[in-house]
């Protein structure tokens, strides 16, 4: 479970976050929505304790994490899955170590236990036969599986995507969305993404956010957005209205 | 105008501050054991095989120049066969050090800046943190630790390499006698010339690594940012290890003779 209250951030002398609190339900997927950059990347890392907030606190599973020390952050992000924009794969490992190396850092398994685990993540990420590609050799929609096969290795309790169809035509938007959706139930995770893909989020949500002025306009169920009479939810949810 | 000067000063005392806590970041994985020696010896030999063929011929070169003005030189002083002394002095005590520190702060230090600026550019060093792996004991240390280790050994090949040079000249056209030179250059090296030189190139090395890594791992800006950092690494490190060879060479004199 997910519970952030009276969040705020100021960068760069502008007033990025302010004052948002809402929660997220443990297996729960909340999918927030606004234009380009209002700040769902920056609200997406201060989930994860990469940013710290200027107010407010950010409660994971019980633990307040604005109060941890970076050390501290480092050890509970075991039970985090966080999706890159691009993937963020290295791009001196091949697919199987960039899969395998959180089961490296974190478990004592053995050679073939990790080559097994790799396997069934990359199965799951409808991925075949990619393990021994370099990122440089992967289309965009392959980096973002590989980056989705990564962020679950571990079984993630928690798992955060950023923007996870940006860059993708149609289909692959589609796609991708569906895998997420899919991933998370079956492993369970509390799920928060951040996308301005109004079509697919309606499909996967199970609730929605609109995020404007650094400020959260509306929460609530699709169906709900849909009938919402906020001006600016109206304008943005037009796409899938229609 | 005085607002923008004040600016820009704040921005260099705070980039300063933050290069020392790098460093400080750094120093405590070193010495709190988290060393990743595979990684440690795989960039040694990277930066060790990227620099080692282009100071070899350089210090050869050196050399041969050194050798040729030497025994110019020392001719109109009918001083010939010093110039053995001559050669190898001045590359242990100087020219080694701080032209192999050019060298490499060139090839290898403009590399370790531009594969960390590239790796912050595309979120890897991030990504490594939402790992749950530090990423400067991940990425970081293990090419500052390399960088330390791989200098000062190119800095005895470069020396060796040097002496060399200075050999071939003061054989095939000083026409000296190849007992006497060796004789003469076994005779002249005390062991505080040649240990005062791997004291500056440790120095250098810690300086190179330090500079090199911290604009890598604080790089922003995309491609142009990691052209843009990787060339102020290099710029930085020649006026860090000029500058610092004139304080070391000082204090090398002074205390050490």
């Amino acid at each position: 479970m997910i519970k952030v209250e009276h969040l705020s951030k100021t960068l760069g002398g502008q007033k990025v976050l302010n004052d948002i609190s809402f929660e997220v339900a443990t297996g729960e997927i909340l999918i927030f929505l606004g234009p380009s950059g209002i700040g769902k990347t920056v609200l997406l890392k201060h989930l994860i304790g990469l940013f710290q907030p200027d107010q407010g606190t950010v409660i994971v599973n019980g633990t307040d994490i604005t109060k941890l020390s970076q050390s501290q952050q480092l050890k509970i992000r075991k039970d985090f899955g966080y999706l890159f924009q691009e993937g963020a794969l290295y791009d001196f490992m091949n697919v199987f170590e960039n899969v395998a190396f959180p089961l490296r850092e974190h478990t004592s398994l053995n050679y073939q236990q990790i080559r097994q685990r790799v396997r069934e993540v990359l199965d799951m990420v409808d991925l075949d036969e990619v393990e021994a590609k370099m990122p440089s050799e992967l289309s965009g929609g392959m980096k973002k599986r590989v980056g989705l096969a990564r962020a679950i290795v571990l079984g993630a309790k928690v798992l955060l995507c950023d923007e996870p169809t940006s860059g993708l035509d149609p289909i692959r938007s589609r796609d991708i969305s569906d895998l997420i959706r899919q991933v998370a139930k079956k492993i369970g995770a509390t799920t928060v993404i951040m996308s301005h893909d109004v079509h697919n989020s309606f499909r996967i949500a199970d609730r929605l956010a609109i995020l404007n002025d650094g400020a959260i306009e509306v929460v609530g169920r699709p169906q709900d957005l849909l009938s919402c009479d906020h001006s600016f939810v109206k304008e943005f949810l037009k796409p899938a209205a229609v | 105008m005085s607002f923008v000067i004040f600016k820009n000063l704040a921005g260099r005392i705070h980039a300063m501050g933050e290069a020392i806590f790098f460093l400080k970041d750094v120093l405590k994985v070193m010495f709190s054991g988290r060393v990743r020696f595979a990684q440690v010896l795989e960039q040694m030999y990277y930066q060790g095989v990227q620099s080692v063929v282009i100071i070899i011929l350089s210090s050869l070169a050196t050399g041969v120049v050194l050798g040729l003005q030497g025994s110019i030189t020392l001719q109109r002083f009918g001083a010939r066969e010093f110039i053995a002394p001559l050669v190898a002095l001045s590359l242990l005590r100087e020219l080694s050090p701080v032209f192999t520190t050019f060298i490499y702060s060139g090839k290898s230090g403009a590399g370790i800046t531009a594969e960390l600026g590239t790796m912050n550019t595309h979120e890897q060093i991030q990504a490594t943190r939402t790992l749950g792996v530090d990423p400067i004991e991940f990425l970081v240390v293990p090419r500052f630790l390399a960088c330390v280790l791989v200098m000062p050994a190119l800095v005895v090949i470069s020396e060796l390499v040097g002496m060399f040079g200075g050999y071939l000249v003061a054989i095939f056209q000083a026409q000296l006698p190849s007992a006497i030179y060796i004789r003469q250059t076994i005779q002249s090296i005390h062991y505080v010339d040649f240990f005062s030189g791997l004291v500056k190139a440790f120095f250098f090395s810690v300086i190179v690594a330090w500079i090199c890594c911290y604009q890598g791992f604080f790089t922003s800006g995309g491609a142009l940012g990691v052209g843009r950092f990787t060339t102020r690494a290099v710029a930085y490190s020649y006026m860090a290890v000029i500058l610092s060879n004139a304080v070391l060479t000082m204090f090398i004199l002074t205390f050490w003779g």
